[in-house]
This record gives structure tokens, sequence and C-alpha cells, in this order.
């Protein structure tokens, strides 16, 4: 089957609200793809009204936690930019040589990119804080501006989640079967490197090894 | 055969598809269904494994889902209510008693869930036994991807906000929210379409046919006003009954609002079936017993799975009412007991039997809220024995605990003197208070002590020990007139609380005596308060002469009991209300607030 590919809307986002942002659709996502016993783990944005749900799995959470702080890195040293962050799920699929991997090979059978455009403000803060902790960054905006853009970042998100619910409901005859006593499909999350073209190189690096679109079920 | 087995297991998929979307929904609306945080406890039930998603304990209301949804073509509607009080909220105990609460409730569907699977006729569709081979594992795995975005759809509609509000504060609220199942349900007028939107899920493949999940609900619920109640914050007076923290054997509604279960009945029940109150097609028994429906005629079966708020003055004495017992076997005491104090109505949704009374939960809040609370001090939670005297089944140790003193009245009497006490039936015997002194005695050594003189009294040689340290002689108890101020527990004091090992309300006193040294001086405030107070009844002495004052000089004075059973009236009761209000307001004043904040279960 054919990679299945999703775009999500762009969003736009400052700074301290990365995290919160990332963590709730990756974390959504994810939770759609977990397909083995799942206990759910609801969970109240601090920055926004509105509510996910995990997985309730620490290492996902944890693993999860490490990219986006990989990715705050990142776009520190990149302002004001738009990104990307890619989360794909494959197969491994056993012992087929090639060009680039001689022993096992991913073969992607889905990819969800999460588009943002991170505004940086004055004040840069490091991601270092807790992941509980929201860090407000003092900007220079008026508090109306602030909150009008807020307002509309929660839509937008409220918006990305219901756009990953149609999809995952649209879209599901490419999900391979489910094993036995594993809870998610192996997944992959991708963040922009440090250079702009290593990133490029990354995507055609996976293109190429996606190998041939199989049936996978 | 093997299609046959296909179909068959296609059908339970389907079926448990269907409890599961219910359970899912109801969950995410209903606070009252799962008191417990599911994510604490790490059971993994039968239900849970189906379509991996482990949700906890099925409501039992899904229990009956089976039954009444014979046919899986039938849809399966589920309302989300939204009930609010038509009025403003009235504390006045008259109104409630009268059982005309005066106030309306106005009941709003703000979402409707529709689930269904919908199967080509037969004889229509071909049925391939090449593809049906694996059709329902397709169908259930494509299940399992759709319950993960249900469950994620319930929280980012609208009605999760406001089912979030009512569960997780401790606060009344001034509107609840209720459901309905049913397989029909009454179009919504155009007014009301206009007002919603619609959320169509993508079919799910369930060959020969597919499930099809849609919801139509109001996007905006500010329109609606909900907001906390501002009346009497029930934490405050729960600080005269204990705290659930600290007792947790006592059982507490899961808030403020109480947890009632009260089912209604369609008023039509014009369809057969086999199963009494149970309408084909309609939600209707499940945990509760039938009330009159008030509100919804002609409509299927309503399930109120939690209390209005609006009666906020009764939580206090709801809880007081829960305070012994969780069995709630408080049936035949309301039986006895008109004015049923210790009302609590309010039980948890597993134990059904408080429903006997066929009133309205409106009407049987109202009873709870007549009798005035006999607060009982916090300090002491050995009140087992103030409550069985009240029954004549000492089991019934519902009644939050009382004043040792006017249990002792009670003994003695066999009246009633206010508040709990007052349900005493006329005809208890001393016998009957012996016995269930006795029983008390079992659970609460605390008791003992004052019990022990009574008990003797009343030929029960099973008391052992006799507390006759109790700074009341047994004689100033039985003398007592009945309805004790909490602080008479003064005098049954520290000493006491050794003996309070085994008592489930132990901890409650141990939480409260901390602050009863500072109480102390409000007590003789609170004291004067009283004897000063307008008589509630004829004989006015009752209060004035209470022990309360005695206790607190400690010196056991007794104190005359006149006739304590005096029939009740509103504005008695309001009066004591009004009373008991004013010496929580000078004791929480005196002591510092302790608040309770109380967990939502």
């Amino acid at each position: 089957m054919n990679c299945e590919v999703c775009q999500l809307k762009e969003l736009e986002v400052e700074h301290f609200e990365i995290r919160e942002v990332l963590r709730c659709i990756l974390h959504t996502i994810v939770f759609h793809r977990a397909l083995g016993l799942v206990r759910p783990k609801v969970i109240d944005l601090e920055l926004f009204d509105i509510t996910y749900v995990q997985c309730g799995d620490g290492e996902l959470e944890k693993k999860i936690d490490e990219k986006i702080e990989q990715f705050i890195s990142w776009v520190e040293k990149h302002p004001n930019k738009k990104s990307q962050v890619c989360i794909s799920f494959y197969e491994v699929k056993n012992k087929h040589p090639s060009w680039f991997t001689n022993k096992t090979e991913r073969l992607y059978w889905e990819q969800w990119y999460i588009n943002l455009n991170v505004s940086q403000q004055q004040k840069v803060h490091s991601g270092k804080s807790h992941p509980s902790k929201i860090v407000v960054d003092p900007g220079e905006n008026s508090l109306e501006e602030r909150s009008n853009r807020r307002a509309a970042l929660e839509s937008s998100l409220r918006e990305v989640l219901f756009q990953i619910i149609k999809f995952v409901n649209e879209k599901k005859d490419h999900v391979p079967p489910i094993s036995d006593g594993v809870v998610y499909f192996p997944y992959e999350i991708t963040i922009p490197s440090s250079s702009d073209s290593a990133f490029g190189m990354d995507m055609i690096k996976r293109m190429l090894q996606t190998g041939h679109p199989t049936m996978l079920s | 055969m093997a299609p046959h087995s296909e179909s068959g297991k296609l059908e339970q998929v389907v079926s448990q598809f269907l409890l599961k979307s219910l359970h899912i929904i109801l969950d995410s609306r209903i606070p009252s269904l799962h008191p417990r945080d599911p994510t604490c406890d790490s059971r993994v039930r039968k239900s849970d494994k189906w379509f991996n998603l482990v949700l906890g304990d099925r409501p039992a209301a899904l229990d009956n889902l089976n039954f009444w949804h014979r046919n899986l073509m039938d849809p399966m509607i589920i309302d989300i209510i939204l009930v609010q009080q038509g009025t403003a909220i009235s504390t006045s105990v008259g109104n409630l008693l009268s059982g005309s609460p005066g106030r309306t409730a106005t009941e709003t569907v703000i979402e409707r869930w529709l689930v269904q699977f919908e199967s080509p006729p037969r004889g229509t569709a071909s049925q391939p036994s090449e593809g049906s081979a694996a059709s329902y594992k397709k169908t259930y795995k494509k299940s399992i991807i759709f319950l993960r975005s249900l469950y994620l759809q319930t929280r980012l509609l609208p009605a999760y906000r406001i089912f979030k509000q009512l569960s997780s504060s401790s606060q009344p609220f001034n509107f609840d929210i209720i459901y309905k199942v049913s397989s029909f349900s009454e179009p919504f007028s155009r007014v009301e379409e206009e007002m919603m939107k619609e959320y169509r899920f993508v079919p799910i493949e369930a060959l020969p046919g597919r499930l099809h999940v849609s919801v139509t609900y109001r996007p905006q619920l500010s329109e609606f006003n909900l907001q906390p109640l501002t009346t009497m914050p029930p934490k405050i007076i729960s600080d005269y009954v204990g705290s659930p923290a600290t007792d947790p054997l006592r059982y507490f509604p899961s808030s403020y609002k109480g947890d009632r279960a009260i089912s209604f009945p369609s008023k039509v029940m014009h369809s057969p079936t086999s199963v009494p109150f149970q309408r084909p097609h309609s939600w209707t028994s499940g945990f509760h017993k039938p009330v009159v429906n008030h509100h919804l005629a002609g409509s299927p079966t309503v399930y109120r799975t939690s209390q209005m708020s609006y009666d906020s003055p009764s939580p206090p004495m709801e809880r007081m009412q829960n305070h012994r017992r969780p069995l709630h076997q408080r049936a035949p005491f309301y039986d006895e007991c008109q004015l049923s104090p210790p009302f609590s109505p309010s039980v948890s949704p597993s134990t059904p039997t408080y429903l006997r009374n066929s009133e309205s939960p409106r009407q049987t809040r109202a009873i709870s809220e007549t009798a005035p609370v006999t607060i009982p001090s916090p300090i002491s939670g050995r009140s087992s024995r103030y409550i069985s005297p009240n029954f004549s089944d000492p089991s019934k140790l519902s009644l939050p605990p009382l004043s040792p003193r006017s249990t002792r009245l009670d003994n003695s009497s066999n009246e009633s003197p206010s508040g709990m006490r007052l349900i005493k039936k006329p005809e208890a015997s001393r016998a009957d208070l012996g016995s269930a002194g006795q029983k008390v005695l079992k659970d609460n050594k605390d008791d003992s002590g004052r019990f022990s003189g009574l008990l003797s009294s009343s030929d029960s040689p099973r008391v052992g020990f006799s507390r006759s340290s109790s700074k009341l002689s047994f004689q100033d108890d039985i003398d007592d007139c009945d309805f004790s101020c909490p602080f008479d527990v003064d005098d049954v004091d520290p000493p006491d609380s050794r003996i309070s090992q085994n008592v489930d309300w132990k901890r409650n006193l141990e939480s409260t005596s901390m602050g009863r040294k500072s109480q102390d001086a409000a007590v003789g405030v609170l004291v004067h308060m009283l004897r000063t107070a307008p008589p509630l009844r004829q004989d006015s002495s009752c209060y004035s002469s209470r022990s309360l004052r005695a206790e607190v000089e400690n010196d056991g004075v007794a104190t005359t009991a006149s006739g304590f059973f005096m029939p009740r009236r509103t504005s008695d009761a309001l009066e004591e209300l009004r009373s008991y209000r004013e010496m929580k307001d000078l004791l929480l004043s005196k002591s510092g607030t302790r608040v309770l904040t109380r967990e939502p279960p």
C-alpha cells in the first residue's frame, strides 16, 4: 500500500507554545496508531482549553519529549522559520540488502507532517524547563494582540486535531495488522536537522528506503 | 457453517462496538458514572480488552443495553441532556417540604449521538464467503481505530467542558447533565436544529453492512449561563460533619450535588415487554427504580445520574446521612420517618435501594433538607450511638453522628427531638434502642461510655464498660433534650477518642479534634445562642436545656427533658436551619476555616 501522507494545517506558534502544541499533536497521532491494549490518559493543555489523549505509555512520552526538546533547540538556532516535524510509521522488513541498509528495511506506510511557523519573541527561552512548566514569554505585543493570537492558535490546534481524526477514519486500509503484545507501531519522529539541505536529504533518503508499495493487510 | 460463525462474530463485534461507544460517550459526559479515576485502576477487565481500549468499569447502565437493544439494526441514540434550574435557587425549606419545589428545570439536549449498524436487506446483497472470512477482523481493526478517534472526539466537543466542570469541582452547580439512551428519539425542532451542528464520522465497514456514527451537538454552550451555585458552600458545612477524606468509609456523594440515579420511566408504558419497567428500545431500568417522570413526558426513560445541585443546603445533610454506612440501608427508615433527615437520597449509583421513595429527586432532597442538620461536633465521630436509636434496625447507621446527648435522649424518650432524631418513630421502644445501642456499641466502642449506662438501663447486658468517666452522667444523658448541639461532644471528650479506634469515623474525630480546642471558645457563644434561640417546638426546653451547656461546663448537670417529639413544621425546621447556619458561621469564624476540598470521586 502506498505510504499515506497527511499534511497538517500550519500553526503559528510562539516559542513557548511549541512544547505543548507538539506534544498534543504527536500524542494524538500516536494514540490513533497505538492499536494494542491502551489505557488512555486524558491530558488538559495548560495554555489552551483543549484536552487531548495520550496512550499512557511512559516510554513513549519520554521519547516524544526528547524529540520535542531537540526540535526546540533547533528552533532556537533557526529562529523565525517555518519548520516541519514529521512522524512516520513503518514496518520492518527483514534483511533485504539495499543501497542504504543491509539489515532491515523500513517500509513507511504513513507519514504525518506537522507544519509550524515559529515566531520568535524578543526573549528566547531555552528548552530545558520541566515539561509541564510553561514559560510565558513576555513579548512586545499588546495583551489584546497576544490573546487574539492565542485564541486563533487554539482554534487552529483544534482544527488540526479534527484533521487527524478525519484522516485516521478515512484511511484505514493501509494500516498494517496489529501484532500481539505490541502497543503501537514503530514510529520515527524527524525534525529538521542542522541544515536545511540535510533535512531535504533525509527526506530523499527516506523515500528511497520506503521501497515498493505493498499490500499490508 | 463458516458464514454463520462469521456473521455471529460480526454481530458480536457490532454489539460490543455499541457498548464501547456508549461507554466512551457516557464516560465523558456523565460525571457520576465514574466516580473513581479509571487510570488508577490497573485491572484490565474483559470489557476493556474489546477494541484494546481500557475504560474501566462499565457503568451499570450498560448492562441493560444488551437487553433492550435486541436488534442490532436498531439505532442507538444517546441524548446528552443539560438540566438547568428554572428559577432562582431557593433554600426555603417550606417549599421543599411541601413537595412543590417552586422551581422548574429546563432540559436541553446538547448532544445527540447516533450509532447505527446499517445492513443491507437480506437477499439484496450477496454474502461472499471468500471475503467474509476476514471481514469481521477488518471491521474489528477499523473499529479499534475509530473508537480511538471517538474517544478523542468526545473530549473535543463543547459538552466536555461542562462535564469537566461538574466532575472536577466540588462545588455545586446550577446545572446537571443526564443522558437518555433509546432506539428512537423525537427529532429536533427546526429552531433546535438550526442551533446545532452535525459531525459524521466516516462509516466503518462492517461487511455486509456499515457502522454509522454521527453526533449533532450545540457548538455554543455559553448561552446557558452555567455556573457554580453561590449559596452555602458545602465545604464549609462539611466541617461539621466531618470530612470524607478523614473518614473514607463514610460515603459521600461524588459531589455535593449528590449522586442520585433516578430513572424516569416513560409515561407511556405501552410496549409489551417481559421486563417490568422496560420498554423496548429504550433505557428503562438499570440501577434505579423508576421515578415519576416529571419532565420528559412521552420520552423514553431518562437517567438522572447526578443530582442537581440546586438544593444546596442539602449536601451537608446528605453527607451526614451517608455518614454512617455506605450501604445506605435507609429504605425502611424513610418509610417511617417522613422527615427523613439523613436523607441523603444521594447515594452511590451502585446502591439503588435508597430510591425506595418514588419521589422526585427534588422532593427527596427537599425532604432531606427539612431536617435540620444535627451538626455533630467534628470532634466526635462516635456518633453511631446517635444514629442507632433512631432506627429500629440498628444496621441502618446512615445518620450522621449526633451528639451523644441527643442520642441518649432518644433512647430514653423515644422521641426524636430534632433533625434526624425527629425522625424517630414514636413507638420506638427502649428495647429497640437498647438493641440498637448494642449494635452500635459493636461498631463503636467509643460510644460505649455513654451507652453503657443507657444500655444497662435498657437491659442490655452487652455493654461492658461503663464510661462513667464521661462527664455527663447517664442520667443526664437520658434527660437531655433531644437535639444536641454538636458541642455536646465536648464532654464526650478526648478520653473517648482512644476508644474509637475501630470506628470508621475515628479519623474524622481526629481530624476535627484538632479544632476542638479552638472551638471551645466558640462553644460558649454557641451555647448561649442556642439557649436564647427561639424555640423550634413547643417544648423549647429541649434546646435550652440541652446539656450542651452542661457539657461545656463539664458538670453533667441534668437537664430536664421535655417531650422532645413534636411534630415539626416547616417553619420550625427553617428556624433550626437558620440557627445552625449561624452556629456554623460562628464556629468557622472562631476556629478558622477548615476547608475540606473534596476530591471528586
